[in-house]
């Protein structure tokens, strides 16, 4: 009996002080990094390599990374043997959350900002997107940086670095360009008898060949309204404008840019209308209309160039084997334009570069790892891996080595040739009208094709909740 | 045993002896004072915070907003006028039914099934229960494969007898029957098992002196069985209809973000989209202040209406 009252007692004594364990064990942490920090940041600037980099750390850590290298983007294989090779020379891990970058992506990344559980390293936008994050103090500027490791992104050219529209201040290093555009099955359009279409094509021409490709069987634009709209959102809107005009945010629905913006969700509407998405559009997902495309059942993807690994790995046996690639079935894709309309040529495209690598105020407060993000970024930004990144794209690098077409694949190839007629390249509205100001015609788009909410009500709704973000 | 009672008490606590230990409230309170402490700190201070933040301006998580809403019950009105809250207090109804009569209505078939089968007792319980320990998020994305518009399992089953078209079963007219369905399937086995539990507490000797009455299986299962469970289906609709108000996960992985036009938001995944995605804090507390009103509204009415018999 006297054993089974001493127990109650220590077991209410134990839950008590576990209790008061849990809060106090960050604590003990949290001062032992702040002891830890003194000494550390005695150590010498000057770095040079990214090894060099790694090595000043005390030992092998851990980072947490989340970037956008994930599904079918084109370079999720070239990040997976980027981060072996800098696990490999530096003995450091990487703990790896990337994601294909979409809204859920975005909103997942700001609010692990918010909650204090953002990664070490982040590969993210470098638009409107990372403005709370910015604001928060919550990543470290590439001056501050270098003021303790002056070769930090020595090799890029400072010009071509975005600063962030939050305090005009530079933070993302980036690594590859990007441009969107639209993909083509051209088995589907031999069936329906539709031509390639090239740098003339316009608007009226796309709807004529749409009904043609409608009337043969196919879906003619593969798209998931309900889930991605984004790159039809953007083209919409730039085919109302010209690239000199099409970053402006309007001040609401009725004023110049906003009726642009109105007219450009017309027109989406109007397709909705027609037919010419699939018929599942407002319940489908991304992946789902890909398929679609890939499997020849939709003529025309409207997506950005990180889907060119996407259309490849789906002619491939093994995704992950380029050995296994099946060359005549990707000779069925090709890449050109987006159909103009107005004031905007055909071959104004969007694109840029529009993300790059941060390192987080927290892995920079914290000892053990700043000198590993450092050199982690330093590895993933240098002149040797950037290029197997940006292939068909640009890079922000100052020496940019020759692009070597002779390892392309039939479809990069085609993209090369696209993109030596560009006559501008623009970047994209939505990433200056920041995530929550987009939900009203992003996630309302199935509404405004359907006719339950007018596009002009959309637009001022999200124009009513950008000026709140401005406030 | 005698030894507490009897012998002198040997341990001194802060001069309290231990014999007192069970008599004194102190030592109840300070059981107690751990779990209270958890609940004040993770489960009412967040609530009362929720109820602040549905009056301010909040953007982000983490913060109490940068001002007031103006007018200050804005949400509240919202609440009324968004058309959304009603298509997804709608589903959550549609939700409730489905348990009551698909969930426990199919366990309680199932059951009395299994009960009148002599061998493979255990083996269907096995089945029936498996589900449930799947995560939901697995069974979500299974469904997705079995649903799916173009190469679904069930559109390619449909093709085999002849069907031309494709049927899409996540589209408009389909989505809330697509959403429901699995999530009844899911649960159909917990309580399959609770009330074969039942089952097996009822005296034999009552189904043979009916047997020897004259009564058929039909009858013995109208008569004795259904009436002496009463009180376990009353527990089942009871579990059901608070648990029908959390279902969350499954339908968002197959229906993120209410797709499609919004028509499958339950009250929890609107609360979510308004939080987490569109950013909308604090009409995402409005939101799960309405939830704890459903909740509790929805728990009293079914206690009492389901109420458990004494008599049994």
């Amino acid at each position: 009996m006297k054993m089974k009252k001493l127990t109650a007692v220590l077991l209410t004594a134990m839950m008590t002080i576990s209790m008061a364990g849990c809060g106090s064990a960050s604590q003990g942490t949290s001062q032992e990094s702040t002891a830890d920090s003194a000494p550390k940041q005695e150590q010498p600037a000057e770095t040079a390599s990214a090894t060099e980099t790694a090595e000043q750390a005390s030992g092998p850590v851990e980072l947490t990374v989340t970037t956008t290298f994930a599904g079918e983007d084109s370079n999720a294989q070239n990040y997976k043997n980027a981060v072996a090779d800098w696990e490999a020379a530096t003995g450091n891990t990487v703990s790896d959350t990337s994601a294909t970058s979409d809204e859920t992506f975005k909103t997942r990344i700001i609010t692990d900002f918010e909650t204090g559980s953002e990664p070490d390293v982040l590969f993210f936008f470098n638009g409107a997107d990372a403005n709370d994050f910015v604001n928060a103090g919550k990543v470290v500027s590439i001056d501050e940086i270098r003021s303790e490791f002056p070769d930090y992104a020595s090799n890029m050219n400072d010009d071509l670095i975005a600063a962030s529209p939050a305090d005009g201040v530079k933070y993302a290093v980036p690594v590859n360009g990007y441009w969107e555009a639209m993909f083509v099955n051209t088995e589907v359009l031999d069936a329906a008898g539709v031509a390639m279409p090239g740098a003339d094509y316009t608007w009226d021409q796309f709807l004529e060949d749409c009904q043609k490709i409608k009337d043969a069987g196919y879906a003619p634009i593969a798209a998931a309204l309900g889930n991605i709209p984004h790159y039809w959102w953007e083209f919409a809107i730039f085919n109302q404008q010209t690239p000199d005009n099409h970053l402006d945010i309007p001040t609401s629905a009725d004023d110049a840019t906003g009726s642009q913006w109105v007219a450009g969700l017309e027109d989406i509407k109007d397709l909705y209308e027609r037919g010419y998405f699939p018929d599942n559009t407002l319940s489908a997902t991304d992946d789902e209309t890909f398929a679609m495309f890939t499997d020849g059942k939709a003529a025309f993807l409207l997506d950005g160039s990180w889907k060119v690994g996407g259309i490849v790995g789906s002619c491939q046996s093994d995704p992950d084997d380029p050995a296994t690639l099946d060359a005549d079935k990707l000779s069925h894709f090709d890449v050109t334009y987006f159909p103009g309309k107005g004031n905007r040529r055909t071959t104004d495209m969007i694109g840029g570069l529009s993300m790059g690598y941060y390192i987080t105020t927290k892995a920079w407060e914290d000892p053990d790892k700043k000198a590993a993000a450092v050199s982690f970024v330093s590895h993933m930004t240098s002149d040797e891996v950037v290029p197997l990144f940006a292939q068909h794209t640009a890079s922000a690098l100052k020496n940019a080595p020759v692009v070597d077409e002779s390892r392309f694949n039939a479809l990069q190839v085609k993209a090369m040739s696209m993109m030596s007629g560009v006559t501008s390249l623009t970047g994209a509205v939505q990433d200056l009208f920041n995530g929550d100001c987009r939900v009203s015609t992003f996630d309302g788009m199935p509404d405004i094709v359907v006719g339950n909410v007018s596009a002009a009500d959309a637009v001022q709704e999200g124009i009513d909740v950008y000026e709140d973000t401005l406030e | 045993m005698t030894d507490g009672a009897d012998a002198p008490p040997v341990i001194i606590l802060k001069g309290v002896t231990m014999s007192n230990i069970y008599k004194s409230r102190k030592y109840v309170i300070l059981f107690l004072a751990p779990a209270f402490l958890f609940l004040i700190v993770y489960l009412y201070y967040p609530f009362f915070v929720n109820i602040y933040g549905s009056f301010r301006q909040i953007k982000n998580l983490g913060s109490y907003g940068t001002r007031w809403n103006d007018p200050l019950l804005e949400n509240y009105i919202k609440l009324f006028t968004d058309p959304v809250v009603f298509t997804s207090l709608k589903n959550t109804f549609f939700m409730i039914i489905a348990t009551i009569f698909g969930q426990v209505g199919i366990a309680l078939v199932l059951s009395l099934l299994v009960d009148n089968i002599e061998r493979g007792t255990q083996f269907f319980r096995t089945v029936y229960f498996f589900p449930i320990v799947i995560s939901a998020t697995a069974l979500g994305l299974l469904f997705n494969l079995i649903f799916l518009y173009d190469k679904g399992m069930l559109n390619q089953f449909l093709e085999l007898f002849g069907k031309a078209d494709l049927t899409d079963w996540k589209g408009e007219k389909l989505a809330i029957f697509t959403m429901v369905l699995p999530v009844v399937w899911q649960y159909v086995g917990f309580y399959f098992v609770i009330l074969e539990t039942g089952l097996n507490n009822i005296s034999q000797e009552l189904y043979e002196s009916a047997a020897i009455d004259g009564a058929t299986r039909l009858q013995r299962v109208f008569y004795i069985s259904i009436p002496l469970l009463r009180n376990v289906i009353c527990t089942c609709m009871t579990l059901g209809v608070t648990g029908a108000l959390k279902v969350f996960d499954l339908p968002w992985t197959m229906f993120p973000k209410g797709m499609p036009l919004k028509e499958t938001f339950l009250t929890g995944t609107y609360m979510y989209y308004q939080t987490m995605e569109a950013k909308n804090v604090d009409y995402g507390s409005t939101l799960a202040i309405l939830i704890v009103v459903l909740g509790v509204i929805i728990s009293k009415v079914t206690r009492s209406v389901f109420r458990e018999s004494e008599d049994i």
